[in-house]
């Protein structure tokens, strides 16, 4: 044996081998740090520019350190040996930090939009699902009562969406039309429509399905159960119908701005907490809870007013983050015993950072020049003044595409995706279409995002004759940007559920609808929502279809809603970017780069949260 | 959204499938929610108008969000109450753009309930794209409208008033490191430029200048700045050699020139005068002529040869609808003639006499 491999190891050929492996691997690395070491630097250079962190002195530095850099260092390294506290931290974490990023990002869209809208159709199209979900908790026979919430809420959205979208247009038209028609006559072309727009979307809403289930119910002969549904019908299509913001929403007008908030945030937020902690530890606790949850709002509120400032935002944060937090922390504490302490963590990095700042302004310390400011932040664009330049609108602006975007395209991406993957035929000449769908679909995946602006262009400028730059038009252009994305990894995501899990399912009796729900659904969720967000990030920064489709560049005010003009972020750095003053070049639009980034980050973080969760 | 993520935070011990459930309601919440931002954009446009005469779709304003209503946001809605509310959408030149971006900046810190929008789509494009469909209330022009685009407008039944706001000194500029040449007349310009026999070397053009090729820099073709520039410097308007990079960017055109020794190209004024040091002005002269360094004074006293009027293009329908739009267009036109448009973006403001003049034409057409 040895003597065989020496012979090897002597000839020629094998040396050439071993010099061959051993060059592929040197060129290997050298890609590697190629592409490593030009991100490294390019990301150095932008946060340079971003926040000047050479004019800092060094007691700023020394100050940075000792306030946030260290404390932080040494909690993590205690969580590190301690797995439970390490659990606890990043749960707290998630909540803290999450909870902040995402209440802001709820108040700053609000507020744009104004509350009072979202909180009609919070009350109206909820009603739907509830009271399935309400119903199916006293009836007997409950194996309905899952279909039924889908199917409600898919009612929901069709109706408040469909007639919002669809109605309001449509009546338009046909008065325009009747209008032109009439117009001739003098007399009959002045005659005012008698009732308002919205009694009128409410009444064909509700009157339309109604009819068509009377209709039938009548010509059945059904029982007494048939004519309950028609009155169920005409209830469900009232809840849901958008004309009824129009009617209902005067009289929420009346209530104060802070109480629209808490409705729209607190109302969700304390639902789902009262439905955890009675399910964890009994009813009692639960309306403890609630009612605990309700007070501290109150009080906040309270507060705020007594020192004259608009509780709209203590409200909001109180909901978002302080509820989220005082149930992560609550619960690590009282029954964590090993992980307590780690529930410290967000609280360190928040502690450091305050404490940080309260000296630095307390010692007067030179801190970095940097042109990540609040002012870029929350004040609204200036081309002559740089350091006076704000990206607010365009931030609001980009969170409402995204966010939209992604109520749009996640339902019909994932609904698409669960049909391919779970019940589209796979053999025969079906299956053959299916496999050429498939393959479409993962081809669109690759289509250049211009291309996608063409067809939001082609379909609501030129087609619906939309104005141009809508919110609207961004968010369903960019949501046909990620559909293709979000089918695949959700096709992804449901193929990697093993097929046994669904062969025990069906082996237990339980019907595919069943199967799906039970099983195949929980098991994909963390790798659905992951390639979705992923999605998202991308999405994000699109710049090139946002310029077809006329997104204005520069705006100074909110985005009003939906179909108001938008603004972004990428577009507001292409536009500063050929800013004639180079301070624009340079600190400004790095600092937006970084903004862009961030948001970006937060997205992914939040996937990862989530994925960690399910994987657990 | 917020809620199903905060939601996430505290489902700790809740089977995935109400975790499932509760996004869903919540998502399906949110997503209601934000479909009613049209109404929530233009309460302001209910109260004033009433919902009474649906007779016409113009109170429509943005729900179901046809095109007429998104525009027609501003009608009417001024009428009842003093405070300016709507939307003014301003399109066109890049050249003008930094112009609009400050006085839209001012006129929405005076009247925070109006939504301004400002794109940079170059004075033709502008035109094409935005302006003649009615998209845009107003079209910012580095040159006057073309017969073409006038014929368009008119077409659609727009009548496009034109106010002449500043003037820019069109800016020849060549890379800092190029010594041997200062100066140059409006021909030898032209001729650099001329899709007839263009020149091939500095050398084919002047026997003293090196024998290096051309790098050209110039305006992208949907830009105002290229129509004056073939028009007026290389004779004919549109015909360019074609062998040059055009952009609707200045930053890229200096980025160019200043990267490369035998570069040559064209910029506004105002952003050759923030970046003085990025590239090298060459002074301009007629045939025979004295060459004149580019300069606010030299533009305003017709010295220099390359001086260019900036002007703005406004819907007459929607200047009659809008009374937001009116006082804008007032403000624009007072505010042109402000020294800021000098001083901080580097083009001359229009004369007392010139703000007279177009007041008077926004009388006349309102």
């Amino acid at each position: 044996m040895a003597t065989e491999s020496e012979t090897l190891q002597r000839s020629g050929r094998f040396q050439y081998a071993e010099i061959r492996g051993k060059a592929f691997e040197a060129i290997l690395i050298a890609a590697t740090l190629v592409g490593l070491v030009a991100l490294i630097l390019l990301f150095g250079f932008m946060f340079f520019d971003a926040f000047g962190p050479l004019s800092a002195s060094l007691e700023w530095y020394l100050l940075f350190f000792s306030t946030l850099v260290a404390p932080v260092s040494a909690f993590t390294l205690y969580c590190r040996r301690n797995p439970a506290a390490r659990t606890a931290n990043a749960r707290a974490s998630a909540a803290v930090f999450g909870g902040l990023v995402l209440s802001l990002a709820a108040y700053i869209v609000l507020r744009a939009m104004s509350p009072y809208g979202p909180l009609v159709y919070l009350i109206t199209v909820s009603s739907m699902p509830l009271s399935v979900a309400v119903y199916g908790r006293y009836t007997e026979n409950s194996y309905f009562v899952g279909p039924a919430m889908v199917l409600a809420m898919l009612l929901a959205i069709v109706w408040t969406f469909g007639s919002e979208v669809l109605l309001f247009p449509l009546l338009d038209a046909v008065f325009g039309l009747g209008n032109d028609l009439l117009g001739g006559v003098p007399v009959l072309g002045s005659v005012p429509v008698p009732v308002g727009r919205g009694l009128l979307v409410t009444a064909i809403a509700v009157g339309v399905p109604t009819l068509a289930l009377a209709n039938s119910v009548l010509r059945r002969r059904t029982s007494r159960a048939g004519i309950l549904a028609v009155f169920a019908v005409l209830g469900l299509s009232a809840a849901g119908t958008a004309g009824l913001d129009q009617l209902i929403r005067p009289i929420l007008e009346v209530l104060p701005i802070w109480s629209a908030y808490a409705g729209v945030i607190g109302l969700p937020v304390t639902g789902i907490l009262a439905l955890l902690i009675t399910r964890q530890r009994g009813m009692r606790a639960g309306i403890t809870a609630v009612v605990a949850v309700v007070g501290g709002g109150l009080a906040v509120v309270a507060i705020a007013s007594a020192v004259s400032m608009d509780p709209s935002l203590w409200v909001v944060l109180f909901f978002g983050m302080g509820v989220p937090t005082a149930y992560v922390v609550g619960e690590a504490v009282i029954s964590d015993r090993d992980g307590r302490v780690g529930v410290a963590g967000p609280f360190v990095i928040l502690g450091g950072i305050l404490v940080g700042a309260y000296l630095e302004r307390l010692l007067s310390v030179t801190g970095p020049d940097s042109w990540v400011t609040p002012t870029l932040l929350t004040n609204s664009w200036n081309g002559l003044t740089a350091t006076e330049a704000g990206a607010y609108p365009s931030i609001v602006g980009s969170i409402m595409i995204v966010s939209f975007m992604a109520l749009m395209a996640f339902p019909v991406g994932v609904g698409a995706a669960i049909y391919l993957e779970e019940y589209a035929p796979d053999t025969g000449w079906k299956g053959r279409l299916t496999n050429l769908v498939e393959l479409n679909i993962a081809n669109l995946a690759g289509v250049p995002s211009v291309v996608y602006g063409l067809l939001g262009l082609a379909l609501f400028q030129n087609l619906l004759n939309f104005a141009p730059g809508l919110v609207f038009s961004a968010a369903a252009t960019l949501g046909f940007l990620i559909l293709p994305i979000v089918i695949v990894s959700a096709q992804e995501a449901l193929k990697a559920v093993p097929d046994s899990l669904r062969e025990a399912s069906y082996g237990m009796g339980a019907s595919r609808w069943q199967t799906i729900r039970s099983v195949v659904l929980p098991e994909a969720v963390p790798g659905i929502l992951t390639g979705t967000i992923l999605a998202l990030g991308r999405a994000i920064g699109e710049t090139a279809p946002l310029i077809i489709i006329a997104v204005p560049t520069t705006t100074f005010t909110t985005p009003g809603g939906l179909f108001s003009s938008g603004a972004a972020v990428p577009l507001r750095i292409f536009s500063a970017s050929a800013n004639f003053a180079p301070e624009y070049r340079k600190g400004v639009v790095a600092a937006l780069a970084i903004v862009l980034l961030v948001l970006m980050l937060t997205m992914n973080a939040i996937a990862i949260v989530i994925r960690n969760r399910y994987q657990q | 959204m917020t809620d199903d993520k905060s939601a996430d935070g505290v489902t700790r011990g809740v089977s995935r499938r109400k975790f499932v459930t509760a996004a869903g309601v919540t998502g399906v919440v949110a997503l209601a929610g934000c479909t009613s931002d049209d109404d929530g954009g233009n309460g302001n446009g209910e109260g004033g108008n009433g919902n009474g005469d649906g007779g016409n779709g113009g109170n429509g304003n943005g729900d179901g969000g046809n095109g007429n209503g998104g525009n027609g946001n501003g009608d009417g809605n001024g009428n009842g109450n003093t405070e300016l509310t709507g939307s003014i959408r301003v399109s066109g030149s890049s050249t003008v753009f930094p112009v609009a971006q400050a006085v839209g900046r001012q006129f929405t810190d005076m009247h925070p309930e109006v939504s301004f929008d400002l794109s940079k789509d170059g004075s033709g494009g502008g035109f094409r794209n935005v302006f003649i469909p009615g998209d845009s209330d107003i079209n910012n022009a580095s040159r006057p409208i073309k017969d073409g685009e006038l014929q368009d407008c008119q077409d659609n039944g727009i009548d496009p008033i034109e106010f002449r706001i500043a003037q820019d000194a069109l800016t020849v500029v060549v890379n800092n490191n190029a010594d041997w040449v200062d100066e140059m007349t409006v021909s030898t310009v032209g001729e650099i430029w001329s899709p007839e026999s263009p020149p091939e070397t500095w050398a084919d053009v002047n026997s003293d200048w090196p024998d290096e090729e051309f790098e050209l820099f110039g305006a992208a073709t949907t830009s105002g700045t290229f129509d004056y520039f073939t028009e007026e410097v290389v004779g004919e308007e549109g015909a360019i050699r074609e062998d040059y990079e055009g952009t609707e960017r200045d930053d890229q055109i200096a980025a160019g020139v200043s990267g490369s020794e035998y570069a040559f190209g064209y910029l506004p004024f105002a952003y050759y005068v923030n970046n003085p040091d990025q590239v090298k002005a060459l002074a301009i002269s007629h045939e025979g002529g004295d060459a004149v360094e580019p300069s606010l004074e030299a533009a305003q006293s017709g010295e220099y040869p390359l001086a260019r009027p900036l002007f703005f293009y406004v819907n007459n329908n929607k200047l009659a609808e809008k009374p937001t739009l009116q006082e804008f267009v007032r403000y624009y036109i007072e505010q042109s003639g402000k020294d800021f448009i000098a001083s901080d973006i580097g083009y001359v403001p229009s004369s007392d006499d010139q703000v007279q003049s177009n007041l008077d034409t926004l009388e006349q057409n309102i």
